[in-house]
């Protein structure tokens, strides 16, 4: 086919447009805003299917990934794959919310689904040992191994942190799903959704010295619009990295919502925490980013089985 | 003066075939060992190190066992006793290595400068003094045997090397975004760029302390190519040496046919070995490699190699090793004075303990680490983290180029085993998970003057939540201080508990501060040196006052 400028505008007006038009339908004022699935069925199923199928449900009980969607889009679905531990040890979300959460992107329209983490231990072990690099390429994602090679320092303007490598890849992604597993945290008490953007920068270490504020820096920053919450089994005590089996609590739950802060306050509920008492949750409230009551947005609270 | 014809001959072919063949095989294997299973090295990566006589007869006498020798390398003393140093020249990497530089000279040798001198016995001294060097423990073979010093040379200077030059100038390329309109370089760079890192380097890039070290002992010898072809060949190389001794009366014999040969010495300047192949009867089957280059080079096909017998029904007569019994004795004496030497510090006689010498996982206890090591590096090449790093002076001049463990570069990842797998020697033994957990490495400690819930009043305790100990190593507990203005704040003040700690130095590496970090772990408490373990097992005692 010939090119000539008159064509080539003509098909960049055209695909511009194409591009406008698909992006993310707005949302139905009468959907759910927060979604709570619980586990009916046998106890004895494997851990697998139970957070497959309760990520299932409580993303249709929010109206479906759709409406968050760009037609052909890039979507990251950032899971927490910090550690060199099994699934069973609860210190990484379950390979089963994420491989699920993958399928459902897919058949939401998107065109190619990332998945991604910049972990604490050795990226391949980690990626290995907590299965999710095995479930998600089996759900047709791409999983990206980060390139420390392609941070690059952004501004992003908070009140802690002026500026801060992240990885253009998963800002500049149509959509970004912060997936974690709900667990226990030395430093902040509990490690949820806005914690588990901590997962697309470098130079991190410092933030310990203010969690609460860098976090809700970079929540901000990272602008959410939909978290999953796996509480399929959840860390109570020596969290983040975990390890023991006694400090596993079985709860067979997901959560999803568009708002992060009120989904981690049911999740510090579930780990056994006043959220009002959680810095990150508190400052992510003061910073406008959602409520902490999450019962005053009505969580649509369905089964799966 | 006279032209020297191009030199034609199937067998020269089949050998340079050959030398690359085992070159890309080398340098295939310590690519893979980082590839694919995290928890499993790549295919083979002993091949080499099995293969070598040099380093299961030191091994063997330095550990004194056999078990350290390998079915290769037997199987390649015999073939040199029959088919001469055809390792030298056909399949040492090191030696294609020099063979690649010496093309590069401009010069051409003369036929005088491929003929015998005192200093061929050099070789001869180095491997005996080693030897006897073994026979007391100090196992320094690997220092010049060409395997262990050319996987050495890969790991922490040509790998690396080339990683970080592929990296770096992608990178920079990436970020400066050079176009010409819509065609920009990335287009070229970006897909080069991501098949080294997805199928070569596969993962962080290495960078090992003492490197530039390893990289000058390799560059120098070398480089002394431009003085002699294949000068570490012919004078230096212990491995050269051991097998020049064992084809002494190799089957394989030069023949010259007195016939066609006018003596003009071109085979003697296409020599690289100084294996006078242009003197009949004195043909040195200890320094030839088998290379054909001297077939090749006569254009009257005045000299071959047989195994045929000649019309007398012997074989054609040979050159005497030049290695007295005198010089043997002084170079055993030397071996035995360097021993002595090396001894002399309270660290070589184990007074004392370097702090900073931590070990990897399944290291034996440090004299019999020492006798079986052969600083080949393969341990660091394997290491996920980069922990592993070649030792300076930090093991005395006897532990030269032995791993030891850097946390705050790299720390020992919790569930990995590879430094044990790969370990050609059994210097570091090979260990299960589950094994490994309760391998104590050193222990950790907190210098109160930098942490900064202590000497800076600021929350931190990063390295707790790193701790992978399942009930950890490090807890903290919640104090309230007083702050500059007045106000109370809590702090989280972290602790070691030493019953727990294994000493794999993820806090350090974690620990905010990059210069040095205020959790330090020392080699104090190693499972592998009772004499190094300060702490009581079991808690703190009962109170004696």
């Amino acid at each position: 086919m010939k090119t000539n400028r008159r064509a080539f505008l003509q098909s960049a007006v055209a695909l511009g447009g194409a591009a406008l038009i698909s992006h993310s339908p707005a949302r139905a004022a009468d959907q759910p805003l927060m979604s709570i699935a619980r586990w009916s069925g046998d106890e004895n199923a494997p851990m697998m299917e139970v957070a497959e199928k309760l990520t299932v449900e409580a993303i249709k009980a929010i109206g479906g990934l759709e409406p968050f969607i760009k037609k052909g889009g890039t979507v990251w679905v950032k899971p927490n794959i910090g550690w060199d531990r099994v699934p069973e040890q609860a210190a990484n979300t379950h390979p089963g919310v994420v491989k699920a959460l993958v399928r459902l992107c897919y058949e939401a329209g998107a065109g190619k689904v990332k998945v991604g983490d910049n972990p604490c231990n050795d990226i391949r072990k980690s990626y290995g040992n907590s299965g999710i690099e095995a479930a998600a390429k089996e759900a047709g994602a791409e999983v990206v191994y980060l390139d420390r090679n392609r941070f690059r320092e952004m501004e992003i303007g908070g009140k802690r942190l002026s500026s801060i490598p992240v990885y253009p890849d998963i800002y500049e992604s149509d959509l970004v799903i912060s997936v974690p597993v709900a667990k226990h945290h030395s430093s902040t008490r509990v490690t949820l959704c806005m914690k588990n953007y901590m997962g697309v920068v470098e130079n991190r270490k410092k933030f310990h010295q203010d969690l609460p504020y860098c976090i809700a820096d970079l929540t901000r920053f990272m602008k959410p619009r939909i978290s999953v919450l796996d509480a399929t089994r959840i860390l109570m005590d020596h969290g983040p990295t975990g390890g023991d089996l006694n400090d596993v609590k079985i709860l067979r739950t997901v959560a999803a919502g568009t708002d992060i802060v009120a989904l981690d306050a049911f999740g510090a509920e579930l780990l056994g925490n006043n959220p009002e008492h959680i810095g990150t949750i508190r400052v992510g409230a003061e910073y406008g980013l959602g409520v902490i009551q999450y019962k005053t947005l009505n969580p649509k609270e369905v089964t799966a089985a | 003066m006279m032209r020297i014809r191009r030199p034609r001959s199937w067998m020269q072919w089949l050998r340079r075939i050959s030398q690359a063949f085992f070159l890309i095989l080398f340098i295939g294997l310590a690519v893979s060992v980082r590839l694919g299973d995290p928890t499993v090295p790549g295919w083979g990566p002993r091949f080499f190190f099995d293969m070598d006589p040099l380093t299961a007869a030191a091994t063997a006498l330095a550990a004194r066992t056999m078990e350290v020798i390998a079915w290769p390398a037997v199987a390649l003393v015999i073939a040199t006793m029959i088919l001469g140093r055809f390792f030298c020249g056909w399949v040492c990497p090191l030696g294609t290595a020099h063979t690649l530089v010496s093309a590069l000279r401009p010069r051409k040798p003369k036929a005088a400068d491929n003929h015998r001198t005192p200093w061929h016995r050099v070789k001869y001294a180095v491997l005996v003094g080693l030897l006897v060097m073994a026979l007391f423990g100090v196992h320094w073979t690997g220092v010049f045997d060409p395997i262990p010093l050319m996987f050495r040379s890969l790991t922490a200077f040509v790998l690396p090397g080339a990683q970080y030059g592929i990296e770096d100038s992608a990178t920079a390329v990436y970020q400066a975004d050079p176009h010409v309109g819509p065609v920009r370089a990335t287009w070229v760079t970006e897909p080069v760029y991501q098949f080294f890192r997805n199928w070569v380097f596969q993962g962080d890039r290495q960078v090992l302390d003492g490197g530039v070290f390893i990289a000058f002992w390799f560059l120098l010898i070398l480089g002394f190519n431009f003085w002699k072809p294949r000068f570490w060949c012919r004078y230096i190389c212990p491995l050269g040496g051991m097998l020049g001794l064992l084809a002494r009366k190799p089957l394989l014999r030069l023949r010259t046919d007195e016939q066609r040969c006018t003596g003009c010495g071109l085979c003697a300047m296409a020599c690289p070995a100084a294996a006078q192949p242009d003197m009949p009867g004195k043909w040195l089957p200890s320094e030839c490699y088998g290379c054909w280059n001297c077939v090749a080079a006569c254009s009257r096909g005045g000299v071959n190699f047989s195994f045929a017998k000649q019309e007398d029904g012997r074989r054609p007569a040979v050159g005497e090793v030049d290695f007295s019994r005198r010089a043997a004795l002084g170079s055993a004496v030397a071996g035995a004075i360097a021993v002595t030497g090396f001894r002399q510090s309270p660290q070589a006689q184990e007074v004392v303990y370097n702090p900073w010498l931590i070990r990897p996982p399944g290291a034996l206890p440090e004299r019999e680490f020492l006798q079986r090591c052969i600083q080949c590096g393969l341990c660091m090449r394997v290491c996920p983290t980069q922990a592993l790093h070649p030792c300076s002076l930090e093991a005395g001049i006897e532990g030269l180029w032995t791993p030891r463990l850097i946390p705050k570069v790299g720390y020992c990842e919790y569930n990995c085993t590879l430094c044990g797998q790969v370990c050609p020697t059994g210097a570091i033994q090979p260990l299960t998970v589950e094994a490994k957990h309760q391998v104590r490495l050193g222990l950790a400690m907190f210098n109160r003057n930098r942490c900064l819930p202590y000497a800076y009043d600021r929350n931190c305790i990063i390295c707790e939540e790193h701790c992978p100990v399942p009930d950890k190593a490090i807890y903290f507990v919640e104090e309230e201080v007083t702050l500059r203005d007045g106000s109370t704040t809590l702090l989280k003040r972290p602790h070691v508990d030493p019953d727990k700690c294994i000493g794999c130095g993820i806090c350090e590496w974690s620990c905010v501060f990059r210069d040095e970090a205020a959790v330090r772990v020392t080699s104090a408490n190693e499972s592998r040196n009772s004499n190094n373990q300060p702490i009581l097992p079991g808690g703190s005692g009962d109170s004696p006052y």
